[in-house]
């Protein structure tokens, strides 16, 4: 049976096969590039709490225009989402406040926000069949034509403005200071990045969903460290093993009946960084064996740079 | 008058629901703004985020290895996979490419999603209630988890008091802890422990994800109010004590989720500490920082 599935799969029997293969692997391409800024920077975390902002978003819109409407619930996702990303700028500036803690305050208070409303949305009558659900952990069967092309068009701007600013957003990754000195305005970059972040995320969460969003922009990028030393490597590492996870995790949940896309994108993701962790050429464990065996009993005690 | 009366008093009149709701909902609330205090102090707040995703493949695969559902087996499950996801997290952020934060993105997304994948296929049949675990349900709490609840929690606490200055020591300056005697790789693997145990006492009444607010959430909210432990662990109970009872009242009157109302009256709540708290608010530091500035011009 699951042979069979696998065939109807490749042959592209369905249309909304062929979308959902593309949206998820659009998924893990944006979120591969925009990641590997985020990572470099060390807010990874960041994206979990933007994944998570963009439920009273969805929900909110949702509730206003009464039906589901997904140009609508995009939208609301996007301008909660970047609510999100924000409030933790806000927060985590100036004494009293913990970075960290600044993050899980806006990733908790926003989802309890759209949990209220989606409790709300459940009594009402339309409310029962909206499949908001598939917000939480993604559905990328749902996908319709029209929604697919208008996710590719949104893409492949966020990836060209990417491309744009690419120098200045690597200075602005390794040396801030430095970047400020040549004139870069790192604050707009940084709000920028914050933008590109949100619309990664929005783009993501009809294939992921909001939970599991953050893996996408951490794990692959977090694999291409260990295979690249240079930026541009770590960014193709990054694409590649985001999209290559998102067609594999497509592929696994058609055939294995009641698996979600998401999940099944995150596992494979995770099996290509471990991958890397093991085999990688920058820093991957099995090399360090080979090249120092003496030190391979404690090679867990190496500092952090 | 007497509508406010009524309207307070009644739900305790509808039925034994709500007593047994605000009990949980109080004990569990308590546990967690506790140890959130000390791990807020350690900069681990993002560790319960960790340890609160990760219980859920622990719960799934304590019910696939022993096919029961039995409190202390379930308690058992979230715990060894709260604690592997701890050591692994440890040990990739020992790597030098790989960040703390980022760390944690990995490893708790991925055991998340092997959870959410094996409730969905292998353990379909069995009656783990996917919403439930996420979202909690405060109302209908059973007397399974009213009982978790009300063993765990005391539990915890009273161990809480009983280590409270090795804690305290361990959590301010570990190396100087660890020069006079205290075992701190044990307090901090015993604190990660209490937070996963209470947690997962905690999901059937707010959630898995909900519970992450009960633990960052009032201790972010003791430290722009207090500067001292003792006050700051009796600033983060109160806190989180009112918006138990504003978010359960709330729940009620607009007949929404309960765990949703308390977490965002929580964060409303925070968001007046941040902005108004008599030292550290940030609308008080600049009306004080104007204060100064216009005094010194009247001096010139």
């Amino acid at each position: 049976m699951y042979i069979e599935r696998a065939g109807e799969f490749f042959y592209f029997q369905y249309d909304f096969v062929a979308y959902a293969l593309g949206a998820s692997v659009l998924v893990g391409v944006v979120c591969g590039l925009v990641g590997t800024f985020l990572v470099l920077r060390g807010f990874s975390l960041l994206g979990d709490a933007t994944g998570h902002a963009t439920l009273p978003g969805v929900a909110g819109a949702f509730l206003i225009t009464g039906y589901q409407h997904p140009a609508a619930l995009l939208v609301g996702a996007l301008v909660s989402g970047a609510a999100g990303a924000l409030t933790v700028g806000i927060f985590s500036r100036g004494p009293r406040v913990r970075p960290d803690a600044a993050i899980g305050i806006v990733l908790s208070v926003f989802f309890g926000v759209g949990i209220v409303l989606l409790a709300a949305i459940q009594d009402m009558e339309s409310g029962r069949q909206a499949g908001l659900d598939q917000f939480l952990f993604g559905n990328a069967a749902a996908i319709t034509p029209d929604q697919f092309w208008g996710l590719v068009a949104v893409g492949v701007l966020l990836c060209a403005a990417i491309a744009v600013f690419y120098r200045p957003l690597a200075m602005m990754t390794f040396d801030e200071g430095y970047a400020k000195s040549i004139g870069i305005n790192t604050t707009a970059l940084e709000i920028g990045l914050l933008a590109a972040l949100s619309v990664a995320v929005v783009i993501s969460i009809q294939a992921v969903g909001v939970i599991l969003v953050a893996a996408m922009l951490i794990i692959p990028p977090s694999a291409g460290r260990f295979l690249s030393g240079k930026l541009l490597g770590v960014v193709i590492w990054s694409v590649t093993i985001g999209g290559l996870s998102g067609a594999l995790g497509a592929f696994v949940s058609y055939v294995f009946e009641g698996v979600a896309t998401g999940p099944a994108m995150v596992l494979v993701a995770t099996f290509f960084f471990g991958l890397a962790l093991f085999f990688g050429p920058h820093g991957g464990v099995a090399w360090q064996w080979i090249r120092r065996p003496d030190r391979a009993r404690n090679s867990g005690g190496g500092g952090r740079p | 008058m007497i509508a406010i009366i009524d309207w307070l008093v009644g739900p305790w009149q509808w039925g034994d629901w709500m007593w047994r709701g605000m009990l949980t909902v109080h004990l569990v609330a308590i546990g967690c703004a506790v140890l959130g205090v000390f791990l807020y102090l350690r900069r681990m707040s993002l560790l319960a985020d960790a340890l609160a995703h990760v219980a859920l493949p622990g719960i799934v695969a304590a019910f696939l290895i022993s096919g029961s559902l039995d409190a202390p087996i379930m308690l058992a499950g979230a715990v060894a996979v709260g604690l592997f996801s701890a050591a692994s997290i440890e040990a990739l952020s020992s790597r030098p490419n790989i960040r703390s934060d980022a760390a944690i993105g990995i490893v708790f997304t991925s055991l998340f999603a092997a959870g959410v994948i094996l409730l969905s296929t292998v353990v379909r049949d069995a009656h783990i209630d996917t919403h439930c675990l996420l979202f909690g349900d405060v109302l209908g709490i059973s007397d399974r988890a009213l009982w978790l609840v009300v063993v765990v929690v005391p539990t915890v606490l009273l161990l809480v008091a009983l280590f409270y200055r090795w804690l305290a020591v361990s959590s301010f300056d570990p190396r100087f802890a660890a020069a006079i005697g205290v075992p701190v790789a044990a307090i901090n693997y015993g604190l990660m422990t209490a937070v996963t145990v209470t947690a997962v006492a905690g999901f059937e009444a707010v959630g898995a994800i909900l519970v992450i607010a009960l633990i960052i959430v009032p201790a972010a909210t003791a430290h722009l109010l207090a500067d001292r432990l003792v006050s700051m662990i009796a600033w983060s109970v109160g806190h989180t004590v009112a918006s138990c009872w504003i978010g359960m009242y709330l729940a009620i009157g607009l007949n929404t989720s309960a765990a949703g109302a308390i977490v965002t009256v929580g964060g409303v709540l925070y968001l007046a500490a941040f902005l108004f708290a008599p030292r550290h608010g940030r609308l008080i530091r600049l009306l004080s920082a104007r204060q100064a500035a216009a005094g010194g011009e009247s001096k010139k």
